[in-house]
């Protein structure tokens, strides 16, 4: 009971430490969700059907308000305003995107769900607050199920068996691919070719293209790897997130291993709702277009990110009707590669505009550079280069980590934060995901 | 039956758990350990970083920790692996010494001036200089591809959102050469941490530009150290004397040695009104020392990103009555439109001198 509420009281703490007013938001979530949670098991077991129904709505129509409002409502007023020609006709709200509440909001989806389906059992009060609320994750994910948290809550964590190698490393790890790739390859390469394409070669854009796509593997799968490394240290073991996304050979494989925790969501909640792989082809390439424009919005409300969704239902559906499989892998690789590489174009620019405008002097061949050098081409290529590491590799070098003495963890831990700091640039941008 | 061990029970709820864990204290103990060692070897940077902290009790308190702690490491050598580190990134090079030829900058002071010195925002108009309506011939008449126009765009994070626009919006003459240069975090207030005199004054030593866009202020409403090292508490008097030397200081580099123009970019309106006032205030404070300057060019923005009733809006109509985001949702950075629109008005000043304007005619 009392670790449960001191990890409680230290995630609300956390929360509120950017804005105090944003924990009643987080509160609203866990209370609604669990009071509907609640109603719904009992409706289910007494075979109301239509209570398990109309407490599931009410729970799923709380949490897209709650998105809805804080997110979505000034971008569609704008753009209803626009198409109508109406000016500023319809009240914007201009309200501050409390941080993490695409995350928080699909785990409590996720829950009500599950319990409609008869997947999970309802959660006590304190262990679905814990649940919804813990810090590592609240802010940019991973998106956990109640089924992977449930059984960990419920019984304390072994306090004889925190596996600190695995989690000093991780927290390294992340901190490192943040701090240093992440934020290097944004000042040096990434920053400007975005915000002045036409001032760059085609070959400067090109590599600030690659350059995107690892900083924001780099940044996001550098949060995750924190992230589940302090629930390490607390016991608790959160599901990857990320399996090596580039080294995918085709565009299934790279959503097998891009934002695990989103896709299996969408995967599961969204996709496989709407009809999935059965019925006609066309109802399936319906199902897959629908639901990766609906994994773009949920990154936010703008063109850019509907588009980056169009790019890859589109991908999707494409792969799924030729056959890609005859390729050479090294074609399969670099097809793959370039179209997620040629979505982030639309993901990462201001404006729609602004990624044609890109795209237009990339197909410009021209070859001179400003950006290029040594640093940033090796970086890029040694990124690339690391997605081939096999996983029972990484699963070594863990294992070998795992068998020094817990102080020669913490021993190099601190050794490694130092060296993080100083390989680091001054002043370092927030996660990429933390806007989502 | 119903009792599992504690080995089954753990290996069921951990099955890809790879490492033989260690107990909780030990860790715990390991990581305190970890953090004491990277304090200790990070103790100088975390003093500096201290130091560079807004004046109040949070900096007070941080150099009451860290003082000590980097006393005790240096007296043990323990920052010296940081400080080898540094200079082998190439991090720790002091800057060059540069030569400052400054102008010297007359103290302000209010009874000579008959000016007050800060202006609320309903006496803003009560200014008794207006905006130039044209600036002045630069002397350099004849800018080519190989004797480009150049042009320097420096200041705080703000620039980060407009600097680049405004570079290739100007580049798209061929004899014109343009930088951006934000520096996050810096202004005025704190020389200590970002030296603004000094680099400007570098700046137009090795590159000698024709033109300079500034905007400072978004960090600047704290705290400033005087040159005998007192804290001058913000707004007050002697704060705001110096602030104005300051400001009196940045706008002589650039434009006394040699015909510059300098167009001083206002802060724009804000979206919390308390931290709008005081942005307000240092407006007021750019535009008089700049009414004293033939050559600097205020450049105020609330026309540009208020409303219809005068107020912060973070969506704007544009030219065709389509609106557009023209902020960030932090309520103080310029959106991608923002920057484009204030990258559009800021050529139209530098286009108000005619020779200037015929860089684009061309």
């Amino acid at each position: 009971m009392v670790w449960r509420v001191v990890i409680f009281g230290s995630s609300l703490f956390f929360y509120g430490w950017w804005n105090w007013r944003f924990i009643i938001l987080l509160l609203w979530a866990i209370g609604s969700n669990w009071l509907a949670g609640n109603n719904i098991h009992r409706c289910r077991l007494s075979g109301a059907q239509d209570g398990v129904r109309a407490w599931t709505s009410v729970a799923i129509a709380s949490d897209l308000t709650l998105l809805g409002v804080f997110k979505y409502y000034d971008f569609f007023a704008v753009e209803l305003s626009n198409l109508l020609g109406m000016g500023s006709a319809l009240p914007l709200l201009e309200l501050t995107l409390p941080v993490g509440i695409s995350f928080f909001t699909f785990q409590a989806m996720s829950y009500v769900i599950d319990l409609r389906r008869g997947v999970v059992q309802p959660m006590k009060l304190l262990d679905f607050a814990v649940y919804l609320s813990f810090f590592p994750q609240l802010v940019a994910g991973p998106i956990v199920r109640a089924s992977e948290m449930a059984p960990q809550i419920s019984t304390r964590p072994d306090p004889r068996q925190v596996a600190s190698g695995e989690a000093f490393h991780l927290i390294l790890r992340g901190l490192f691919k943040k701090v240093v790739i992440s934020s290097w390859l944004g000042s040096n390469l990434v920053d400007g070719v975005f915000a002045d394409p036409q001032g760059h070669s085609s070959l400067d854009a090109l590599f600030g293209v690659y350059g995107y796509a690892i900083q924001i593997y780099a940044d996001f799968s550098g949060y995750t790897d924190i992230a589940i490394g302090c629930a390490l240290l607390l016991g608790f073991r959160f599901p990857v997130n990320f399996d090596r996304p580039y080294g995918a050979l085709s565009l299934r494989d790279f959503w097998r291993r891009w934002h695990i925790t989103l896709s299996s969501w969408l995967r599961d909640y969204l996709y496989i709702p709407l009809g999935g792989n059965r019925g006609r082809t066309a109802d399936m390439y319906r199902n897959v277009l629908i639901t990766m424009l609906l994994g773009g919005l949920w990154h936010g409300s703008t063109w850019n990110f509907v588009v980056w969704g169009a790019i890859h239902g589109a991908a999707l559906i494409v792969e799924r009707s030729l056959p890609t499989g005859r390729l050479h892998p090294i074609i399969r690789w670099a097809l793959t590669f370039h179209v997620v590489c040629f979505a982030w174009i639309f993901f990462r620019a201001e404006s729609v505009s602004g990624a044609w405008d890109l795209v237009s002097v990339i197909a410009g061949f021209s070859a001179d550079t400003q950006r290029l050098n040594a640093g940033v081409v090796l970086v890029v290529v040694a990124a690339i280069a690391v997605q081939f590491v096999t996983k029972s590799a990484s699963a070594r070098l863990v294992h070998w980590i795992s068998r020094w003495p817990a102080m020669v963890h913490g021993i190099a831990f601190g050794i490694g934060l130092v060296a993080i700091d100083m390989m680091g640039p001054e002043g370092i941008a927030p996660f990429i995901y933390f806007q989502f | 039956m119903e009792k599992m061990t504690k080995t089954e029970a753990d290996s069921k709820r951990d099955p890809t758990a790879t490492n033989q864990g260690a107990p909780a204290g030990e860790v715990l103990l390991a990581g305190l350990v970890g953090l004491l060692i990277a304090i200790f070897l990070n103790s100088s940077v975390l003093l500096t970083d201290a130091k560079r902290l807004p004046d109040g009790s949070g900096r007070s308190i941080a150099l009451a920790v860290w003082n000590p702690i980097e006393s005790a490491g240096s007296f043990l050598g323990l920052t010296w692996p940081r400080a080898a580190g540094d200079r082998l990134l190439g991090r720790s090079e002091p800057e060059q010494p540069i030569a400052l030829v400054r102008k010297p900058i007359e103290t302000y002071t209010g009874s000579e001036k008959e000016e007050p010195v800060v202006l609320g925002v309903e006496n803003e108009q009560d200014l008794k200089d207006r905006p130039k309506e044209t600036l002045p011939e630069s002397p350099t008449a004849q800018w080519t591809v190989d004797r480009p126009f150049e042009l320097w765009v420096i200041g705080d994070s703000m620039v980060q959102f407009f600097g680049d626009i405004l570079v290739s919006l100007a580049e798209t003459s061929n004899s014109v050469e343009a930088t951006s240069e934000p520096v996050l975090a810096s202004g005025l207030s704190r020389p200590d941490y970002f030296d603004w005199p000094t680099r400007i004054a570098e700046i137009m030593t090795k590159h000698d530009p024709d033109a300079v866009v500034v905007i400072f202020g978004g960090n600047d409403a704290q705290n400033i150290k005087s040159a005998d090292g007192t804290w001058l508490a913000r707004f007050e008097d002697s704060w705001l004397d110096e602030y104005r030397r300051r400001i009196g200081t940045v706008m002589d580099l650039v434009t006394s040695d040699r015909n510059r123009i300098l167009l001083w970019v206002a802060q724009p309106p804000m979206r919390r009104q308390g931290f709008d006032e005081r942005m307000q205030l240092l407006n007021n404070l750019y535009r008089a020392e700049a009414a004293d300057r033939e050559r600097v060019q205020y450049v105020d923005l609330r026309g540009l990103f208020t409303d219809s009733s005068g107020e912060y809006a973070r969506y704007l109509p544009d030219d065709e009555g389509k609106l557009v985001d023209v902020r960030l949702t932090d309520g103080v950075h310029l959106s991608h439109w923002g920057g484009e629109w204030l990258s559009a008005l800021l050529l139209q000043e530098l286009r108000k001198s005619p020779k200037i304007d015929q860089l684009w005619n061309r």
